[in-house]
C-alpha cells in the first residue's frame, strides 16, 4: 500500500530551506519538447552522478482494458522484450547489459513504462532501442506461448500463493462496480488462459504510437541533446490516429459493501476503502491535497496516529497503514489496511479505525501535528532527488495519468497550504459509510506441513 | 542473431580513464573506545546518511533464538527520558528516518536527515540518546515481543519463506546461521527484558561498531557528530569471531509439503567468507549463471526456453562465516521435476566447464560499463562503503574493482566453481503441493 511519500513530488521552493551545499546543483528545470508526430519528450539535468535513466511511458495499461482482456497491457509488456522486426528475442537486453545498463518495464491501471540505467554516454543507444519496438514489434507464437506460461507464474508467485495479495484482488472486484479499476492489473487468470496473440497485436496497433508516449530522460545530459537524438530515432515513426477511450466512471455507490474472504493462512487482514476522488478527476484541488495531509496524519511517521495509538497504544493491531495515491485518472479509493494483535478482533481493529476516522471528523488536528507531516513531505522531496529513477519516474506519471507533469512543481506548496479545517471538511465529506467497502479475511488452517529429507 | 541495428558496443572498457576521478575517496578515523568510523563527503544535495553497524547479528543469539533482533526492535522505543512517541514525533517534526534491523551478522542502525544545523540538531539528539542509553520499558516490550510472534506465525503462510528457512536450517546444521534471525516461537516468547538490556550492554560497544557516514557535512562537522553519538559508548569487548561453518559432505533433498500453487525451490550450500581470495572469479561466474537477469544462464533456460518461472536466480552471499550459494525458483507444482532437472543440468554443466569466452565478455562489459550506477546516489554510495568497510576489504576497492573484475579469466571462474560448489553437498529444498518427487 502507498504510504505519503510515494506520492510526494519535488518542488520548486527548496530556497525557503536553509544550508544548501550547492544550490546550483538542485536545478528543478524540466525541459520540454514535443516532436511533430506527437512523441512529448521531458528532461532534467541532474549532473551528480554521470549517469541517465531514460523512460518511455505509454497511456495504455490495466484501466484500459475490458472484460476478458484483462492482463493484456501487462502481457504486452512482457512481448516487448520478445524480438521486433530487427531484434532477435532477448536482444534487446543483450544491448543493453553489454553496454552495462540496467533495464526492465512496469505496468501499472493507467500506464505501461520501460526503462534504461545507463551511463549517460550511452543514451541514444537506449532510445535507438526504444525507438525500434515503438514501431517494429515482432509478435510471435513460439515466444507468446512461452512468456504467457511466465506471466501466469508470475501471478501464482504476487497473487494465488499470497493470502493478503489476492485479498485485496477481491476487495477492489468489490468495491468498484463500472470503473476498470476492479480489475487485476496481471489479470484474472482465465482471461490469460483464453488470451490469443491477435489480441496483443490490437492492442500494440492501437496505443503503441508517438503520439501515446512521453520520453522522460533524467540524469548527466543535455536537454538540447536529448531532443536531437530523440528527434533523430522517433521523428520519423508515424502518429496513430487514436479513437477516445470511454469514461467508464464508477457508479455513485449508495451503501456500505461488507465481505468475508477465506484464505489459507496463518493471520486474519483488514481491507477497508472509501471513494475519492483524484487529481485527474477533482473539480476542486484542495480535497486532493487535503485528503493527501489525511493520509499522512494516520499513517506518515512512526509518530502518526495508527501507529501511535492503534499499534502503540491501544495494540489493537501488530500494524495498520492509511494510503491515497492523487496519482491516478481515475476517481479511486482512500485505503486502510491491517492486521489485529494477538487476541484482538478484525471487528475490534475495524472499530478502532473507524473511531479514528470519526476523531478526524469532529476535532481539528492540531497545528503542532499538521506542521510535523509537512515537515515529512518537505524533507522527502529533497531524499527524492538523490534518485533520477525517481525524479523521472514523478514526471512520467503525472504525465501519463493526464495531470500534466507541471504539477510537480505545484505539489508542495499546495500540501504546505493545507489547513486543520480542511482535513476536517475532506474526512467528513469523503470518508463516509456509504462510500466505504471493508473485507475481513478470515484465515483457515494450513494442512500440517511435513518435511522429508532424503539423501542427495 | 541477425542484427540490422548497428553494433553499439564499442568503446565499453574504456571509458574508465574518465570514470576513475569519480570514485569517492573513503575517509576514515578511530575512536579512542574502539569505534571505526569511514566518512564520504558529498556534494549537490543536503542530505546525511549515516548506518551503524554492530557485529551483534543473530549468530550472537546463543540459545535464546530471536535475542538480537528483539533488542533491535526496542531500540527506540524509548531512550533518555523519551517515550517511543517522543522519539517518533522528534524526528517526524524534522522529516528524518532512523530505523534498525538484525541480520544474522549485525545489528544496523540507518538513520536519513537534511543535514542543515537546525534539522540535525533535533535529529541527531535523538540518535544519540537511542544509542547511548535506550530504556527497553516493559510494555513496548510485552507489546513487540507480540509483534515478532505474530510475525514468526506469518512466516507459516508464505512458501517461499518457508523454503528459506529450511534451507538454512538444513545447510547450517548445529551452527548459528541455521536458525532464523527473528528465532523461533517458543525461543522468543521465553526472552526477557533483562536479557535484552545485557545483550545490548555486551555488543552495543565502541570496540563492536562500524560507523558510516556519507553526505553534505564537512569532515569537522562530521567528526563533532560522531564524538556527540558514540563517542562516550564503553569501549567494550570485541564479539568473539563466529565459529567456522562445517560444509556438509553430503547434500540432502527436503521436501516440504504446503497448499501452493507453486512449488518454491531452493538449492544451496555455504561457500563463501568475506575477501574470499576466490571472490572476483566466482562473482563474475555468478554473473553469467545467475546473476545477471536475462542475460544469465538460469534466466534463459529455465525462463526464456521453457516458460517455467518469473523469477530464476542465483547469488553468492558472503558472511563472517561461510555464507550461502544459492539458486532458486518458483514454478507451478506440475512442472517441479522438469525445473529442477533443467536448474541442476544448467548448474553441472556450467561447474564442469565454466563460462565461454563470449559469455565471459559480455558479463565483463556489463559490470564494468555498470560500474558508475552503482554510485549514482547517496544511498548506493553508503550501501557500497559499508558493505566494503565490514567486509573488511581494502579502502581502496573502489578504485581497483573494475581491474579485478576485467582480470579474471574463463579458466580461474571453472577452477574456483569446481573447488567451491561442490554440487554433491548441497541441499535440495521445495515447498509446495508435489509431495512426491525423485529428484
Amino acid at each position: 500500500m502507498r504510504k505519503l511519500s510515494v506520492t510526494v513530488f519535488l518542488l520548486n521552493s527548496l530556497y525557503s530551506l536553509t544550508a544548501f551545499a550547492s544550490p546550483e546543483l538542485m536545478s528543478n528545470m524540466v525541459h520540454e519538447k514535443v516532436l511533430k508526430n506527437g512523441l512529448k519528450i521531458l528532461v532534467k539535468e541532474d549532473r551528480r552522478a554521470p549517469v541517465m535513466v531514460s523512460q518511455v511511458w505509454y497511456k495504455v495499461g490495466a484501466s484500459y482494458e475490458y472484460d476478458g482482456i484483462t492482463g493484456v497491457s501487462h502481457v504486452l509488456e512482457h512481448m516487448m522484450f520478445q524480438g521486433t522486426q530487427n531484434l532477435e528475442p532477448g536482444e534487446f537486453s543483450k544491448i543493453i547489459a553489454a553496454n552495462g545498463g540496467q533495464e526492465n518495464a512496469f505496468t501499472g491501471a493507467d500506464y505501461t513504462a520501460y526503462f534504461q540505467t545507463m551511463e549517460a554516454s550511452r543514451l541514444e543507444v537506449s532510445l535507438r532501442l526504444e525507438a525500434e519496438r515503438m514501431q517494429h514489434l515482432n509478435l510471435q507464437q513460439k515466444e507468446y506461448e512461452k512468456e504467457l506460461q511466465v506471466v501466469m507464474e508470475e501471478r501464482r508467485l504476487r497473487t494465488e500463493d499470497k493470502p493478503q495479495g489476492q485479498t485485496y484482488e477481491y476487495f477492489k472486484a468489490m468495491a468498484y462496480t463500472s470503473s476498470p479499476y476492479r480489475n487485476p492489473i496481471i489479470g484474472w487468470m482465465q482471461d490469460l488462459k483464453d488470451m490469443q496473440l491477435a489480441d496483443l497485436a490490437q492492442w500494440y496497433q492501437r496505443w503503441y504510437a508517438p503520439n501515446n508516449a512521453t520520453l522522460v530522460v533524467v540524469g548527466d545530459v543535455d536537454a538540447t541533446h536529448v531532443f536531437s537524438l530523440a528527434e533523430k530515432h522517433f521523428g520519423a515513426i508515424p502518429a496513430v490516429s487514436s479513437t477516445p477511450i470511454k469514461q467508464r466512471v464508477e457508479v455513485p455507490q449508495l451503501g456500505v459493501r461488507r465481505s468475508i474472504i477465506k484464505q489459507t493462512a496463518k493471520l486474519p487482514y483488514l481491507l477497508m476503502g472509501y471513494k475519492v476522488p483524484v487529481l485527474n478527476t477533482t473539480d476542486k484541488e484542495t480535497d486532493v491535497y487535503a485528503l493527501e495531509l489525511l493520509s499522512g496524519i494516520l499513517s506518515s511517521g512512526n509518530s502518526a496516529r495508527l501507529d501511535s495509538r492503534l499499534v502503540r497504544g491501544q495494540q489493537v493491531a501488530t500494524n495498520a497503514s492509511a494510503g491515497y495515491d492523487l496519482n491516478a485518472r481515475l476517481d479511486s479509493l482512500f485505503l486502510f489496511d491491517g492486521v489485529p494483535a494477538d487476541g484482538r478482533s478484525l471487528q475490534e481493529l475495524e472499530e478502532a479505525i473507524i473511531s479514528e476516522i470519526d476523531n478526524l471528523k469532529k476535532t481539528l488536528v492540531q497545528q503542532q501535528e499538521l506542521d510535523r507531516i509537512k515537515a515529512q513531505v518537505i524533507a522527502a522531496a529533497v531524499y527524492q532527488k538523490d534518485s533520477n529513477f525517481y525524479q523521472a519516474m514523478q514526471l512520467g506519471m503525472l504525465e501519463t495519468v493526464g495531470v500534466g507533469w507541471q504539477k510537480e512543481a505545484e505539489y508542495l506548496d499546495k500540501v504546505k497550504a493545507v489547513t486543520a479545517e480542511q482535513i476536517m471538511a475532506v474526512a467528513n465529506n469523503y470518508l463516509i459509510e456509504d462510500h466505504l467497502t471493508v473485507v475481513h479475511m478470515q484465515p483457515q488452517p494450513i494442512d500440517n506441513k511435513q518435511e522429508a529429507r532424503h539423501a542427495q | 542473431m541477425h542484427s540490422k541495428l548497428p553494433v553499439l558496443l564499442a568503446f565499453v572498457l574504456a571509458m574508465f580513464g574518465s570514470q576513475s576521478q569519480a570514485v569517492p575517496t573513503i575517509q576514515h578515523w578511530q575512536l579512542a573506545n574502539g569505534a571505526a568510523v569511514y566518512f564520504v563527503p558529498t556534494e549537490g544535495l543536503p542530505l546525511l546518511d549515516v548506518q551503524l553497524v554492530f557485529d551483534a547479528g543473530s549468530a550472537r543469539d546463543g540459545e535464546k533464538l530471536g535475542l538480537a533482533a528483539l533488542t533491535s526492535a526496542l531500540i527506540d522505543q524509548g531512550a533518555g527520558g523519551l517515550t517511543a512517541q517522543q522519539i517518533a514525533e522528534q524526528l517526524d517534526s524534522v522529516g528524518a528516518r532512523m530505523g534498525a534491523s538484525s541480520s544474522r551478522d549485525y545489528t544496523s542502525i540507518s538513520f536519513r536527515s537534511l543535514s542543515d544545523q537546525q534539522t540535525l540538531k533535533t535529529a541527531w539528539g535523538v540518535l544519540t540518546k537511542v544509542v547511548n542509553t535506550p530504556r527497553f520499558p516493559t510494555l513496548g516490550f510485552s507489546r513487540e515481543k507480540q509483534r515478532t510472534l505474530l510475525s514468526i506465525k506469518q512466516r507459516e503462510e508464505s512458501p517461499g519463506t518457508l523454503a528459506q528457512l529450511a534451507l538454512y536450517r538444513h545447510m547450517y546444521g548445529e551452527h548459528p546461521y541455521a536458525n532464523p534471525i527473528q528465532g523461533q516461537y517458543d525461543s522468543v516468547n521465553r526472552l526477557s527484558v533483562n536479557e535484552l538490556k545485557a545483550f545490548y550492554k555486551k555488543y552495543y560497544v565502541g570496540s563492536n561498531l562500524t560507523m558510516v557516514l556519507v553526505g553534505g557535512i564537512s569532515r569537522q562537522q562530521a567528526e563533532l557528530l560522531v564524538d556527540q553519538a558514540v563517542g562516550q559508548l564503553a569501549s567494550g569487548e570485541k564479539a568473539a569471531p563466529i565459529a567456522a561453518v562445517d560444509t556438509p559432505l553430503n547434500g540432502a533433498v527436503i521436501q516440504q509439503s504446503y497448499p501452493s500453487q507453486q512449488t518454491h525451490v531452493l538449492y544451496g550450500l555455504p561457500v563463501l567468507k568475506h575477501n574470499d581470495e576466490d571472490y572476483f572469479a566466482l562473482y563474475v561466474g555468478n554473473h553469467i549463471l545467475g546473476g545477471s537477469g536475462f542475460s544469465s544462464r538460469i534466466v534463459k533456460e529455465i525462463r526464456e526456453e521453457r516458460g517455467l518461472a518469473y523469477s530464476a536466480y542465483s547469488y553468492f552471499s558472503p558472511m563472517l562465516q561461510k555464507g550461502p550459494f544459492m539458486m532458486g525458483l518458483q514454478t507451478k507444482n506440475e512442472s517441479l521435476d522438469e525445473a529442477v532437472k533443467a536448474t541442476k543440468q544448467v548448474l553441472g554443466q556450467f561447474v564442469d566447464k565454466g563460462p565461454s569466452e563470449e559469455e565471459l565478455i559480455a558479463a565483463k562489459k556489463n559490470i564494468s560499463g555498470g560500474f558508475a550506477l552503482k554510485l549514482d546516489s547517496n544511498k548506493k554510495l553508503l550501501a557500497n562503503v559499508v558493505g566494503i568497510v565490514v567486509s573488511g576489504a581494502p579502502l581502496d576497492y573502489l578504485n581497483t574493482y573494475v581491474q579485478k573484475i576485467n582480470a579474471v579469466t574463463a579458466k580461474q571462474i571453472q577452477q574456483a566453481f569446481q573447488r567451491r560448489v561442490r554440487i554433491k553437498s548441497m541441499t535440495l529444498v521445495t515447498v509446495g503441493e508435489n509431495k512426491d518427487t525423485n529428484n
